[in-house]
């Protein structure tokens, strides 16, 4: 617990009106987009700049407080829960669009503006930032980079960390670090901004930060095709790439999210399809047209169904649906178990396979969507914490689900991070000298380990 | 031993608290979280408290109840929703249950159970005010607030609303015949609401003769009082909004359609079967009384048909360019989205300018503005912004509190819009 005399140092620093300390409002702060992880923080703290940032670390770096950074807390691996207590440091009071500059193609913001907000800024000066993680309605900047988020555009145009030129980053002692630049080349020694971009909270507070931006494609068109057969769709997508077409975006939707889509597509075709693929290529209007064709070309040839957008309004209907895929299923139950594996695009449907097998063997309804076009599942198992029996055979079924994306040569997180969620997994998915080396890493940039703790690998029992 | 609360209100919205997965697509709409960014102000925030109230894990507080206020119920999380979580019907069910445990505070406790439902009294205690309004306050056009509770306002300084020298109901019969030689097509209750009765009544006897002179007959029941909006919805005192329920759709009970001018009034009125329906024959009768509501664009578009020629243009209003503010309660609540804008696109005299998030809460939201004025005053800049941005001459709008919100919006920001109920637009 924290005492009066710290939360009154506390207000001198940013302000009275910028911390929250009663049971309620710590009831507002204690939870992500995750179901099962909560913890209430002592006090929550809203810095205005930098310089605030810099004080409270520095206070509560020499009396040992947890300190727990968080932007709009819409991340799913239980990162931005203060599992310690403590600080919350929340962000999302400075949300300032400090430059966007067209012909240097790049951008500098502060860590609390949203990304729909950064993006929709962006677009009315023609530019474009591509990552899209779905929870851009609420996602703040600082976060888009310390989770290093991806979404569906990453097929095509890479995560966050591809875009990052420069970062102001506080160290949990208080000093303010820069790193980078406004170019877009830079071989000046090591590259540190890479320690950040997925750091997870751990490593130090970003308080500012430069990203390269591309021109917005002109055009683009959406695609959906339908399939009776998972594993014809993985080799449909397989395909598609191998045709040297590289699609801004292929997502897979499977049947759970299908009532998303009646009255979009014919009920006829939805009642005996598995897997809805959503694809999306942009460009230059001729580009645009001639890579729709030949992709329509490859998806008859295997689809039940398929069909182009008439127009961007029908486009956005088909992207909604898979926006709300998230929401979508865990309506559908009590608790759900949300894995974030990215497997080599050729065993796609290998996966899927392997995956449903193991669903059956454990006797738990399963759901598959996700970034089909780069690999990235994102495979929910439904249950309900309060059945024990039940949960625990989910919990296997997760087990094995991970085992069989790394067995395939996939990756435990393609871009949830590892947070809460998924360290129980670290060790199997990450080689231990790796796991050592970010340790001592820690140890360097945050030796009295305040910032975020608990996270991304479990705790020595000791 | 730990008993669990009984929040009885709430309980009736269980599946709503239930769906929320707290993924976040309602930051990025609310106008209350824009301004403030702060968790407890979204509705994500607001549905993990009511989960913790009913897990026992919070209790009914001042500070909770704060944050049950903290809302304007302009409904744009629901909207946004991918979960289809309607937040708004929760948050107004916790405020029942807060009222039931912890009372209406005062004033709002005397407005609203004693002056608000006797309508004669309260038009007494409206005008004795009004005499006085040049010595307690600044007596500035414009510069008005929600009158149901301007009592509460001012014990807090506040300008209070620049009362009609004549209330509607004292200025009209209560049957409104078209003229000689035009013949009578429908007959209509008209639901006058607070504001119109008492501070706007030449609007109120615009759409009476508008109505007549389109064949239809025009009743102003005498029974008829507020619609509760305030009482019932702003501060969850069910029992007191029931009354008020049963005394309008007693006033309405031998016509076939009530007429409101106030988007606010259209949408409580409506969701009394939602919130007030505590048996099987108030639920009967407030779904009978639902079905008779009707906004008047959505009336003179949907029911009467009317063709553009019915709607003239004032003298003063022809050349003008005319933008339109959509209260929260006629879209997203009511509906009535394209109406309006019908009506207003097939004006020949006039330049309709739709302007950017012409949906946007304005900030009003009756008792919330008077809570939280300043907050509701920044949310009113962000429209003041979209207003600007059409050069309109006008904004229109389709209740008279956003009216009232907007006169204030505009004076405060020196702009030189003037702001109307869309009726008031014609002869």
């Amino acid at each position: 617990m924290i005492d009066a005399r710290k939360i009154e140092k506390l207000r001198k620093i940013v302000g009275k009106e910028n911390v929250l300390e009663s049971v309620e409002q710590m009831v507002a702060y204690s939870y992500d987009a995750t179901n099962i992880w909560s913890h209430l923080p002592d006090v929550v703290v809203f810095p205005t700049k930098t310089e605030e940032i810099s004080e409270i670390l520095k206070f509560a770096n020499e009396n040992g407080i947890p300190v727990t950074p968080r932007g709009g807390g819409t991340n799913v691996s239980g990162g931005s829960i203060p599992i310690k207590g403590g600080i919350i440091l929340c962000t999302t009071k400075m949300g300032r669009i400090i430059e966007i500059s067209k012909t240097n193609l790049n951008a500098t913001v502060e860590p609390g503006v949203v990304l729909q907000d950064f993006q929709e800024a962006l677009a009315r000066e023609g530019l474009f930032f591509p990552p899209d993680p779905q929870s851009f309605a609420g996602c703040t900047m600082g976060g888009v980079i310390a989770e290093n988020s991806g979404g569906p555009s990453c097929l095509k145009y890479g995560v966050a960390k591809q875009y990052v030129l420069g970062l102001e980053v506080v160290l949990a002692d208080g000093r303010v670090m820069k790193l980078g630049g406004l170019t877009p080349k830079n071989r000046t020694g090591y590259e540190l901004i890479m320690l950040f971009t997925g750091s997870e909270g751990t490593l130090g507070v970003i308080s500012k930060i430069t990203l390269r931006l591309l021109p917005a494609p002109r055009a683009s068109k959406t695609i959906v095709a339908v399939f009776s057969d998972v594993a014809v769709a993985g080799e449909t997508v397989t395909a598609i790439i191998a045709s040297s077409v590289l699609p801004s975006k292929v997502e897979f939707l499977d049947s759970w999210t299908f009532e998303k889509l009646r009255g979009l597509l014919p009920d006829y075709v939805l009642d005996i399809s598995q897997v809805v693929l959503l694809i999306q290529v942009d460009g230059l209007p001729q580009t645009v047209d001639a890579e729709t064709q030949q992709i329509l070309d490859i998806c008859k040839q295997w689809a039940r169904e398929v069909r182009v957008a008439a127009d961007a309004d029908e486009a956005e209907k088909y992207w909604q649906a898979r926006g709300a895929h998230f929401s979508d299923i865990h309506s559908r139950a009590h608790t759900i178990v949300n894995e974030d594996v990215s497997v080599p695009r050729d065993k796609i449907a290998d996966f899927i396979r392997l995956g449903r097998e193991s669903a059956k063997r454990h006797d738990v309804p399963i759901s598959f969507a996700g970034h089909v076009g780069d690999g990235n599942f994102h495979p929910a198992v439904l249950t309900d914490s309060r059945d024990k029996e039940h949960y625990q055979r989910a919990l296997k079924c997760v087990d094995e689900i991970i085992d069989i994306a790394l067995n395939l040569g996939g990756v435990l997180s393609g871009e949830h991070g590892i947070g809460l969620e998924k360290q129980r997994f670290l060790k199997k998915a990450m080689d231990p000298l790796a796991i050592e080396t970010m340790k001592k890493i820690k140890d360097i940039l945050d030796p009295n380990h305040i910032l975020n703790p608990g996270k991304i690998w479990e705790e020595s029992k000791e | 031993m730990k008993t669990t609360p009984v929040y009885e209100q709430i309980e009736k919205f269980k599946s709503d608290l239930d769906t929320c997965t707290k993924c976040g697509f309602c930051m990025s709409a609310c106008p209350v979280y824009q301004e403030e960014k702060v968790e407890s102000s979204v509705a994500r925030g607001k549905i993990m408290l009511i989960r913790s109230l009913l897990s026992g894990e919070l209790e009914v507080t001042d500070e909770l109840a704060e944050q049950l206020n903290r809302c304007t119920l302009c409904m744009t999380c629901a909207q946004n929703c991918p979960a289809g979580t309607h937040v708004p019907s929760v948050i107004t069910a916790a405020r029942a249950d807060k009222v039931k445990r912890k009372g209406v505070p005062f004033p709002y406790n005397f407005i609203f159970r004693w002056l608000l439902p006797r309508r004669r009294l309260f038009g007494w205690v409206v005008r004795f005010v009004s005499w006085f309004q040049g010595v307690f306050m600044p007596k500035t056009e414009g510069t008005i607030r929600h009158l149901s509770f301007f009592l509460a306002a001012l014990g807090k300084g506040r300008h209070i609303p620049q009362i009609a020298p004549k209330f509607l109901r004292q200025s009209v019969p209560e049957v409104n015949k078209p003229p000689a030689g035009t013949p009578v097509t429908c007959t209509v209750g008209y639901f006058t609401g607070c504001m119109t009765d008492f501070v706007f009544p030449e609007l109120g006897k615009k759409i009476i003769k508008f109505l007549n002179n389109n064949g239809v007959e025009v009743i102003v029941p005498r029974g008829q009082g507020c619609c509760g909006a305030p009482v019932f919805l702003g501060t969850g005192d069910f029992d007191t909004g029931r009354k008020m329920a049963d005394a309008n759709v007693k006033a309405f009970q031998d016509l076939d359609y009530v007429i409101t001018d106030c988007a606010t009034c259209a949408s409580a009125m409506k969701d009394y079967v939602k919130f007030l329906a505590d048996n099987e024959e108030r639920k009967q009768e407030y779904t009978e009384f639902e079905a008779k509501i009707k906004d008047i664009t959505e009336f003179l578009v949907d029911v009467l048909k009317l063709s553009p020629s019915a709607y003239k243009v004032a003298p003063e209003f022809k050349g003008k360019t005319v933008t339109f503010h959509e209260p929260c309660h006629l879209g997203r609540y009511l509906g009535v989205k394209e109406q309006p804008r019908q009506i207003l696109n097939s004006l020949k005299d006039i330049k309709y300018m739709e302007m950017p998030d012409a949906d946007r809460c304005c900030g009003m939201a009756g008792t919330f503005s008077i809570n939280y004025y300043e907050l509701s005053k920044k949310i009113a800049d962000k429209k003041a912004a979209s207003i600007r941005s059409t050069d309109a001459d006008v904004v229109v709008t389709d209740c008279p509190g956003c009216q009232i919100q907007l006169i204030d919006t505009a004076k405060r920001n020196g702009m030189p819009q003037q702001v109307l109920h869309i009726m008031e637009l014609f002869e």
